[in-house]
């Protein structure tokens, strides 16, 4: 019930953002799709490049009709974490109201809890369905002649989690309690290194094992800061 | 014998190389209502946070209903109720909504009736949202969440600041409400010495960091003197009169703050400095505490403290 109570605050503390991260990229996603459809890789055209060629995966996803919503999914995602860290630690911090929170009958494990609950939801019910909504779109509009590599597919949810990555690093600088100039910027600059990390690799596990290290480490980093923090 | 329910024992706490609070000793009995006052930057605030476990002490501890603070459980939470200095409450939230929210961690001990009566009393819109409330209602608003747990334990940062007179006082009579049901304590820092002198039994007062008076408000009240003395020439070169404070002369007249001297020690030397009359005058709980509180010559209240 407590636990209930803090994570409905949190979400509907969250909703906004997610109504805007998922409205943006389902019509720049939407818009996108149709703007292909209609010039670039329809069924045909990608017919004409598989006819008599050897396609590699790099093709596949070069001439993907999902090429140019991937990036936006990413981005959005990226957007939609830092906006959720800012309102959920920030704000909370700007408008002084830590001591309101902290201060009820739940421990401050519940509350972080209910925080990285919330974030989480909102970035998988908000970008994850839209992502899906995509997805299936393109495949109305007959944008594709043979199934996508599932990798494809798989991708779009590794820049969903990257979300989470942005979410914990703003969460993490805004709850350090050290100057800009030393330790405080870590939270955002390792998750930074992250997003920048996963394009250095060549296969997707790898890069999921990339997001899942620094999930945990800034995860406990988060946790250790938020116990011992003063309010 | 009466139970203490909030203990501190040497209490410090720094904020980088800023001394704010110094070797703070406290015990608050339970029932009592006490103020606890200072001027701006005495300490009130970080001492009530330490108390709370929202902030960490360089050295020493406290404790609350027997729990240490820097261990407290949700369960003992509980039984504290808090408002915070600005009655800082999510400005989104409506007093329905914020209701709700809280209810549900108190869910034996929220007293919906006494709620709904503390905002008819107010006159509060429920439906409206804490942002589009004023700051005297949003404190009422506080209060009312404060209470309605019934809390064993109600501490309040600087409730009154910010508030109209009107509002100060129907705040006060909402803050009485609890004071009513037995053993209940109450410690409300406050620079309002009209409020803390209506309300409270028990005066903690706090300069720079320091505890400098923690008895009943009687005690205060009858401790601190001004004592006018007339004499016929000049006034003396020197005082030297016990529980001495301050000491302002004009041409042939002398005005003494005193603290803890009896009135036959004035009597007697006034007469002994030849005097021609002397008086001693009425002084507020502001003035008292103003005067107290004043640099440079910082006396304790009482001997025992000193010892």
């Amino acid at each position: 019930m407590r636990f209930s109570a803090l994570l409905k605050k949190e979400l509907r503390e969250s909703l906004p953002w997610m109504l805007l991260a998922a409205i943006i990229l389902l019509a720049i996603g939407g818009f996108l799709l149709r703007v292909q459809a209609y010039y670039g890789l329809s069924s045909r055209s990608y017919s004409s490049l598989l006819a008599g060629n050897e396609v590699d995966s790099y093709q596949l996803i070069r001439y993907s009709p999902l090429k140019f919503t991937g990036p936006w999914l990413l981005v959005t995602s990226i957007g939609l974490g830092l906006a959720l860290g800012v309102r959920h630690f920030w704000i909370t911090l700007f408008t002084k109201t830590w001591a309101f929170l902290i201060h009820r009958s739940v421990s401050r494990q519940t509350i972080l809890g209910a925080k990285l609950a919330a974030a989480t939801l909102a970035l998988v019910v908000s970008l994850g369905a839209v992502w899906i909504g995509l997805y299936s779109y393109a495949g109305r509009l007959e944008l594709f002649t043979v199934p996508p590599p599932a990798g494809f597919f798989i991708e779009g949810w590794l820049f969903i989690v990257l979300g989470l990555v942005v979410y914990l690093g703003t969460a993490l600088t805004a709850l350090s309690t050290a100057r800009w100039y030393t330790t405080k910027i870590f939270g955002l600059a390792f998750a930074t290194v992250v997003v920048c990390m996963i394009f250095l690799q060549w296969r997707i596990s790898w890069a999921f094992a990339v997001v899942i290290i620094g999930i945990v480490i800034l995860l406990s980093q988060i946790i250790e800061t938020f116990l011992n923090r003063e309010f | 014998m009466t139970e203490t329910v909030l203990e501190t024992e040497g209490l410090k706490k720094y904020y980088g190389s800023t001394l704010a609070l110094d070797h703070l000793n406290l015990q608050i009995p339970q029932g009592c209502i006490c103020g606890f006052v200072g001027r701006n930057g005495a300490g009130k605030t970080t001492a009530i946070k330490l108390m709370l476990g929202l902030l960490r002490p360089t050295a020493g501890s406290s404790r609350l209903l027997g729990c240490d603070s820097q261990q407290l459980k949700p369960a003992i939470r509980q039984r504290i109720g808090y408002v915070t200095e600005g009655h800082r409450l999510f400005r989104w939230m409506s007093i329905n909504e914020l209701e709700k929210f809280q209810r549900a961690f108190f869910p034996k001990q929220w007293d919906d009736k006494f709620f709904a009566d503390m905002i008819e009393y107010f006159g509060l819109p429920r439906k409206r949202k804490i942002k589009h409330l004023s700051n005297g209602e949003r404190a009422q608003v506080s209060l009312a969440l404060a209470l309605a747990p019934n809390p064993e334990l109600l501490i309040m940062d600087d409730p009154t600041l910010g508030l109209d007179t009107a509002i100060r006082r129907q705040f006060l009579e909402g803050m009485i409400e609890l004071i009513m049901r037995e053993g209940r304590t109450v410690l409300f820092s406050s620079h309002i010495l009209g409020d803390v002198e209506r309300v409270s039994d028990r005066i903690v007062v706090i300069d720079k960091g320091v505890l400098r008076a923690n008895c009943s408000l009687e005690e205060f009240r009858a401790a601190i003197k001004k004592v006018v003395l007339s004499f016929a020439d000049s006034t003396p070169a020197e005082v030297d009169i016990d529980g001495l404070l301050h000491c302002r002369s004009s041409e042939k007249e002398l005005e003494l703050i005193l603290v803890g001297t009896a009135d036959e020690q004035i009597a007697e030397w006034a007469k002994s400095n030849r005097a021609q009359k002397h008086q001693i005058a009425q002084m507020n709980l502001e003035d008292q505490f103003i005067e107290y509180t004043a640099p440079p010559n910082h006396r304790r209240l009482f001997r025992w403290e000193e010892k």
